[in-house]
């Protein structure tokens, strides 16, 4: 069985992984890419709460979650890529002395307070749950920082392989596939990716005090599973008695610290159905059978700890509801093509940065945002047009969007959508304060008819010549803020061209026919 | 001697790298300058399907065994720069490229590659255009270029250009045939195949931009392709480099082919209804002899196939 769980583990997070090289150009059917991120239940429920709206992709999460009636947290054990991730890390930690298992059981209902500072603030409308779903850190994560680490190695091994000049030609073909198959083309880069990837190393560090640390004590999608199975219909893992000779070997190899004092019962609001205590009793006293039994355990959650989280649930929420809104950063902000409007884009986006992978196949214009759009739009996508743009043949971001909030958009709604609008700076561009021709924003221009134009005028250059020069100018009804024009800007800094969000049209739905139109703002 | 501790060993590789990293390699001229005794200047090929009216060109100049002897190697460069289909002539004619490939492999090159630094981002600019899958089947390497085959190299005619990145397998290459697509171009008025060499090199390639009939003459003196193959099956005639409207596309079914890329740049710019010195980068590199733009001191030889 516990090879079986093992197996299950890896199938998974082979599959987490498959799902990730899938979301990249050219992105053609077969499994959708965010399935497993919908798979989570906390984000399906966080995500209805918030925005009081039945999100039918949302569905898969409901029923995972009411697998959990039988299977009690079988996801936790079986499936879930951060807990596999933390089991791997316990494999490399090896044999370490770890805090006294009394000492850390204090900590166990404290993902009940995270679960309900999330549950609290999705009630009020605001959607918390991206800093602690395991799937969107594992999503995160990936994307920003594991992800291109490993490409950064890769890279640097090539670099050093190819200096020593041997073998060239193998290697390269080596390098074209693969790059075929998961190698990035460029180097890639992302906002945050130090802090996103430290939060990870902390995850697994924690182990380093108990087995499954994150699982135990702080995951709120844990506490989910819990709870449900605190009033499941069936026990699976089941100790006999008459067998047992209460030796303690289950209590010390469990992961989850769910093996019960007396030694022969155990906590279904903890175990995640892992099987290790089935391999480990010497007398094979405890065994894996459905038997039907509701559950009478107790979730640690006092009156006292009730109260605490709901207060910090509303703090946070009030906090980051009343932080200064900085108009400059604000306007700078232009969201992904389809995005809903900025309050309900907000309560949908759960911050897995699946658009920015995708996008970082294609234009690379998506980056995870930290202040730009204010405390609460922290790690929501936002263009970063010096480094990437909106590719004008592109409308993946939509397609890989787990919760709806960047509208799925047919290409020709794309590609006259308005996402903002470029202004030429003309202190920095080269024709307007050199008196020179460059014209690059307008070569780059994805538009039939071309957003960016010009005027030939003859003018005194500051050496006091006369000159014929080109003047760009936005034709402000056909541009649509895609931002290639400031990425190929040739100008160092801040570029001759920049981008906002002045005209920009979100995804709305007329709540009574439910149809989508465009919005502008 | 004394054993070098890890410590040395380090600090003397650091000093050592960096030191050779300093010295630019000195002038390996792209391509030849002597070019070989050919029947014509220009070959001028009209309606036809893409690929004969480019082996008739071909043919016309003396064949591709000409250019292309057996055993070197060949890159084909040409224009993947842009996420866009061949119908929207903003790209090279997958055909054509084809074509060239095919025949310098019935000409013996042991490798033909083919690569372009792309404006729009690369596996979208090879798929979408045709060219990888085209050029593929023909017998080409088609690969994605690498940051690590960049090398700066001086350019000791360069009047503003003194260094530039250059890909090294171009540098390496015994033969380089540019095969730039005839298109409307804002800035140079037209982009024929002395702005296609653009795919070549790296850095802040905007920059060009700025005087960029003495950058792009620049550049040509350091890289200079053996043959020129000008696809202008269609040309885009307005909105250029990348069109986007099938209105601006003009159904010219024409392919240019010679050796000096200025006499076919020149023969180019009569394509849209402009004359050679209309266009200031051949007006450049004509003043610094990089080659014929007078039409009427070329040897053109024109023919229909239909």
């Amino acid at each position: 069985m516990e090879r079986l769980r093992r197996i299950s583990q890896i199938l998974f997070l082979i599959f987490f992984l498959y799902l990730f090289f899938h979301a990249t150009y050219p992105y053609e059917g077969g499994i959708p890419a965010e399935i497993f991120l919908q798979m989570s239940p906390l984000v399906a429920v966080v995500t209805m709460i918030a925005t009081r709206v039945f999100v039918v992709s949302l569905l898969l999460g409901l029923i995972v979650l009411a697998l959990s009636f039988f299977l009690g947290r079988y996801f936790c054990g079986w499936m879930c890529p951060l807990g596999t991730s933390i089991d791997l890390m316990d494999r490399l930690l090896g044999r370490i002395r770890r805090s006294d298992r009394r000492k850390v059981q204090k900590f166990r209902p404290w993902k009940f307070s995270v679960l309900l500072v999330i549950l609290v603030a999705a009630i009020f409308s605001f959607q918390f749950v991206w800093f602690f779903d395991p799937i969107v850190i594992m999503t995160r994560v990936t994307t920003t920082s594991l992800y291109p680490l490993a490409a950064f190695f890769i890279d640097g091994m090539m670099d050093v392989l190819l200096q020593i000049g041997i073998f060239q030609d193998p290697l390269f073909s080596l390098y074209d596939f693969l790059r075929e198959i998961v190698l990035p083309l460029e180097p890639l880069f992302f906002q945050q990716s130090v802090i996103f990837g430290l939060i990870f190393i902390a995850i697994l560090l924690l182990n380093r005090f108990a087995k499954r640390f994150w699982c135990r004590y702080l995951c709120p999608l844990g506490a989910l599973f819990g709870f449900v199975s605190k009033f499941r219909l069936t026990r699976g893992i089941s100790i006999d008695e008459k067998i047992c000779t209460k030796c303690g070997r289950c209590q010390i190899a469990c992961k989850m610290d769910a093996i019960n004092d007396d030694l022969n019962s155990y906590n279904p609001i903890e175990c995640v159905e892992c099987m290790s205590c089935i391999e480990v009793c010497p007398e094979g006293a405890i065994s894996y059978k459905m038997n039907f039994r509701l559950g009478s355990e107790k979730t640690d959650v006092s009156r006292r700890r009730f109260i605490w989280s709901t207060a910090t649930g509303l703090l946070t929420l009030g906090l980051v509801k009343t932080s200064f809104p900085d108009k400059v950063s604000q306007g700078n902000v232009v969201r992904p093509p389809g995005a809903l409007p900025e309050n309900e884009f907000l309560d949908r986006c759960v911050r897995c940065q699946e658009c920015v992978k995708i996008c970082s196949t294609t234009g690379k214009a998506l980056q995870p945002a930290f202040l730009e759009s204010g405390w609460e739009g922290i790690w929501t996508p936002i263009v970063n047009a010096r480094h990437g743009y909106c590719e004008y043949n592109c409308n993946l971001c939509g397609q890989v969007c787990p919760s709806g909030a960047i509208h799925p958009l047919e290409l020709e709604a794309k590609q006259t959508l308005k996402m903002g609008l470029a202004h030429f700076d003309r202190n920095r561009c080269i024709p307007w304060y050199k008196n020179e021709d460059c014209l690059v924003c307008e070569e780059h221009c994805p538009l039939p008819d071309k957003a960016i134009k010009f005027d030939v005028r003859e003018v005194k250059a500051q050496d006091g010549t006369m000159r014929v020069v080109k003047f760009p100018y936005v034709d402000e009804s056909l541009c649509i803020g895609c931002g290639i024009c400031v990425t190929k800007c040739p100008v160092e800094g801040p570029g001759g061209i920049f981008l906002t969000n002045a005209q920009e049209q979100r995804w709305g739905e007329d709540e009574s026919s439910g149809e989508g139109y465009l919005e502008n703002f | 001697m004394s054993k070098m501790n890890r410590r040395e060993f380090i600090k003397i590789a650091g000093i050592s790298t960096a030191a050779l990293s300093g010295v630019l390699p000195s002038l390996p001229l792209i391509g030849e300058p002597t070019r070989p005794n050919l029947p014509m200047d220009l070959a001028v090929v009209r309606n036809g399907q893409p690929a004969a009216m480019v082996r008739k060109a071909v043919e016309m100049l003396g064949g591709m065994s000409k250019f292309v002897k057996k055993g070197q190697t060949v890159v084909v460069k040409p224009n993947i720069g842009w996420d866009r289909v061949p119908e929207q002539a903003a790209t090279t004619n997958p055909e054509v490229v084809a074509e060239v490939v095919r025949m310098c492999k019935e000409a013996g090159a042991s490798k033909v590659m083919v690569f372009d630094n792309t404006c729009n981002q690369a596996r979208r600019c090879y798929t979408r255009s045709q060219i990888q899958k085209k050029a593929k089947e023909a017998g080409a390497d088609v690969s994605f270029m690498y940051k690590q085959k960049f090398q700066k190299v001086r350019i000791p005619d360069g009047i503003e250009l003194k260094t530039w990145e250059i890909y090294t397998d171009a540098l390496k290459a015994d033969v380089l045939i540019n095969v730039p697509i005839a298109k409307h171009h804002s800035l140079s008025r037209v982009t024929l195949g002395m702005k296609n060499l653009m795919g070549l090199i790296g850095g802040n390639r905007g920059k060009i931009h700025n005087h960029f009939n003495v950058k792009i003459t620049d550049l040509n003196t350091i890289i200079k392709p053996q043959l020129t193959i000008l696809d202008a099956v269609r040309i885009l005639l307005r909105n250029g480099p990348q069109g986007g409207n099938l209105k601006d596309v003009n159904e010219m079914n024409t392919i240019v082919a010679g050796a000096d890329i200025v006499a076919v740049d020149a023969f180019g710019a009569t394509l849209f209804g402009l004359l050679p010195d209309q266009l200031g980068f051949l007006k450049e590199a004509y003043s610094r002899g990089l080659g014929e733009m007078n039409l009427d001191k070329l040897k053109i030889k024109k023919v229909s196939l239909s």
